[in-house]
């Protein structure tokens, strides 16, 4: 009995950084998704979030990391950091994470604030940073993710 | 002594270097990894983790556009060989081939044009004009193949028919249609984009058209000239070393509009031309082959030329002076 469940935990580790990585206590994924307009059963349009294997541009990207306590202790100040890649670009306003606080970097990750809070300069002069300006998303969460518990922060983007 | 004039109804051709810089999307087989950071404490000690990689990797979306780069073409009836350009885009991101088509039987003009045999050409030496130079298109054999965001010029040609009048419109159309496929946006063609990687039809569904336009403007120009003999012997007698200006009045009296209008004169037999004796509307005109409205052309038969415009009959009576002696 004790021999077989070591090696059901051996393949699970095995299998593990494929679907997810396991480390200290927080187990975290993320997926990339996109929009597909489908006829269900009675015939009417329907749109399903189906993987995003691949992409054309002008297409949109929907990502979505996962993140679980597995361990048994609460984890304290989560911060879940996205960059955005060059080839992507942010939709206004499709970042959210329940609980959390958002922040964008406009300089590779060095700085974060508030969307709201963040300039560019452009021309010498500073101008109200725009969503084609974020580098990087931040999800800030504001209470401890208790043991065993599950959150999630989402965003989107177009492939340009 | 008879004075010519061409009134030449000519395209006149805008180039336009279609390089719409960045419409064209991420190149195809780009791969795109995304992994998150998470950092958290855990009894007081900040641990950092990252994700999983979530990839997604860039295939061919096929999209098309054709521009027509002609203005309205002024026509005459029974012309033949009149030339519209357009610029056909490929704003996919990967390369693409296309088949091209002409269409003069459209609704919603006054009258059909005729394709010219063959119809459709390619800009080949890039002038944006019609010329002996450019190479027909020929379905099947030297369809375009255009990189991405890369565009190439055609002209498509039709003949106007004989029975047409003035101020009548005749439609032409060009289409482009990728050679991968075309359909429905998101229509798609597994394993035949670049490199293998699926097609994608885009917003455009992988064809596009775009009109061009013939108007009728057989424009009626009144030509009159008239002669006026001065002898050395203060008289009006044509003898040897007698002087003659000629006055040709040009004027437009129809609707319509005479495009690159130019006058051409043929200097007369056992006359010589008077050097700087070019007027038009009493402005004098040099000689020379320069940048002023007129010249005296010695390149083949003696002539001279003046080069009058876009006359319309708002611009009223044009008049080109000049003199030869009798030999």
């Amino acid at each position: 009995m004790k021999y077989l469940m070591s090696a059901t935990l051996t393949l699970l580790l095995l299998s593990l950084p494929v679907a997810a990585q396991e480390q200290g206590s927080l187990n975290v994924m993320t997926t990339v998704q996109k929009e597909e307009v489908f006829v269900n059963d009675a015939g009417e349009s329907e749109t399903r979030l189906v993987p995003a294997n691949t992409v054309v541009p002008g297409e949109a990207v929907i990502y979505t990391i996962t993140f679980q306590n597995v361990g048994d202790e609460p984890a304290g100040n989560v911060v879940i950091t996205n960059p955005i890649a060059e080839t992507l670009s942010y939709v206004d306003g499709s970042a959210f994470g329940p609980g959390m606080q958002l922040q964008f970097s406009v300089d590779g990750g060095q700085n974060f604030a508030a969307a709201n809070a963040l300039t560019v300069e452009e021309d010498g002069t500073a101008r109200p940073a725009g969503p084609a300006d974020f580098t990087h998303i931040r999800w800030v969460m504001q209470n401890e993710l208790a043991v065993n518990a599950m959150a999630t922060a989402r965003f989107t983007a177009v492939l340009k | 002594m008879s004075a010519q004039l061409q009134a030449t109804l000519c395209a006149c051709v805008f180039i336009i270097l279609c390089t719409t810089a960045g419409a064209v999307g991420t190149p195809v087989g780009t791969v795109i990894q995304n992994t998150a950071t998470v950092t958290f404490d855990l009894a007081g000690t900040p641990v950092t983790l990252q994700s999983n990689v979530a990839t997604i990797t860039v295939v061919e979306r096929i999209d098309v556009i054709v521009t027509r780069q002609s203005p309205q073409i002024l026509v005459a009836p029974g012309d033949t060989g009149r030339a519209i350009l357009f610029t056909v885009s490929n704003t996919g991101n990967g390369s693409e081939a296309f088949a091209l088509a002409i269409d003069s039987l459209i609704g919603g003009d006054d009258f059909d044009p005729v394709p010219a045999v063959p119809a459709i050409y390619f800009d080949t030496d890039a002038s944006g004009d019609f010329n002996i130079g450019d190479v027909a298109y020929n379905p099947g054999v030297n369809d375009p193949v255009l990189a991405a965001d890369a565009s190439q010029n055609f002209f498509i040609v039709n003949d106007i028919p004989a029975l047409v009048v003035n101020s009548q419109i005749g439609f032409s159309q060009l289409t482009a249609t990728a050679l991968t496929g075309s359909g429905a946006p998101g229509t798609e063609y597994p394993g035949q984009g670049d490199g293998g990687v699926d097609a994608v039809i885009g917003t455009t569904g992988g064809e596009d058209a775009d009109i061009g336009e013939y108007l009728v403007s057989d424009v009626v120009l009144n030509v009159v000239k008239s002669q006026l003999v001065s002898d050395p012997f203060g008289g009006t007698q044509p003898v040897p070393g007698a002087t003659i200006t000629y006055t040709v009045t040009v004027e437009v009296t129809s609707s319509g509009t005479a495009t690159a209008s130019v006058f051409s004169d043929l200097i007369p037999t056992y006359t010589s031309f008077v050097p700087a004796s070019i007027a038009l509307n009493a402005l004098a005109l040099t000689d020379a082959i320069d940048a002023d409205a007129g010249e005296y052309d010695t390149a083949g038969a003696p002539r001279v030329v003046v080069r009058l415009g876009d006359l319309t009959q708002a611009d009223g009576v044009q008049t080109v002076v000049f003199q030869v002696t009798i030999d």
